[in-house]
């Protein structure tokens, strides 16, 4: 059974960039702080133009911030 | 107001002000056998539960300064999901209701008129309940709150 998983740099990608907090962070990518949270916990996988924006807040590519894995078990 | 403060407002709320007039209107058509009450029951019903959901444009409309993000896609997908969910929860539900009705009464038997608007109302409430309660199941999925 295959097992896909989104994983995430959110929380290092904050603290690198001036201990952002969740609350700046969804501000920058217009969404409520809940969203980041469940983003960050891997609880959400969000839209493509969302992860865009969150990576563009960060200044960096989207690979950096989102990672996607295909787990075959 | 976040949407998950909503959802439990809907439902703690919600609930009570479209069952009041509904029990009253229950009472009133059974106990008294008032001809009206069955539309007096629907017309509460239905501006009640009209005010209810105009709460939200209202609030939005005095908070037009305000930039604060209210709702997002996670938010708009847990909405489309609850609705969803209560559709498919109405759909047995009118299913149950006409089917429990037949094997009861039976096929030569007959029900009072006051049937309907209650069976109708009580779709509403269950809806509203559904709604609420599928919303709140999938915000508590979500991770915890506070967590930095």
């Amino acid at each position: 059974m295959a097992q896909n998983e989104l994983k995430n740099q959110i929380r290092r990608l904050r603290f690198e960039n001036g201990e952002m907090t969740q609350e700046q962070l969804a501000d920058k990518a217009g969404v409520t702080r809940q969203t980041i949270i469940a983003i960050e916990a891997g609880k959400y996988a969000p839209s493509l133009p969302l992860a865009f924006r969150i990576a563009r807040t960060f200044g960096v590519p989207i690979e950096r911030v989102f990672e996607y894995e295909n787990n075959e078990t | 107001m976040t949407k998950k403060e909503e959802a439990w407002v809907g439902l703690f709320l919600g609930v009570p002000i479209l069952v009041i007039p509904s029990v009253v209107a229950v009472f009133i058509a059974y106990d008294k056998g008032l001809s009206f009450a069955p539309l007096l029951m629907f017309t509460g019903t239905v501006i009640w539960g009209g005010l209810l959901w105009l709460l939200p444009y209202i609030q939005r409309k005095f908070r037009k300064d305000e930039k604060v993000i209210m709702f997002d896609e996670r938010d708009q997908l847990i909405h489309k999901r609850a609705v969803m969910v209560s559709y498919v929860a109405l759909w047995f539900y009118f299913v149950a209701a006409c089917v429990i009705t037949w094997c009861i009464v039976g096929p030569n038997g007959s029900i009072s008129v006051n049937v309907m608007p209650l069976t109708l109302v009580g779709g509403l409430v269950l809806f509203n309940c559904v709604q609420g309660l599928a919303a709140l199941i999938q915000y508590g999925r979500g991770a915890k709150d506070g967590a930095k």
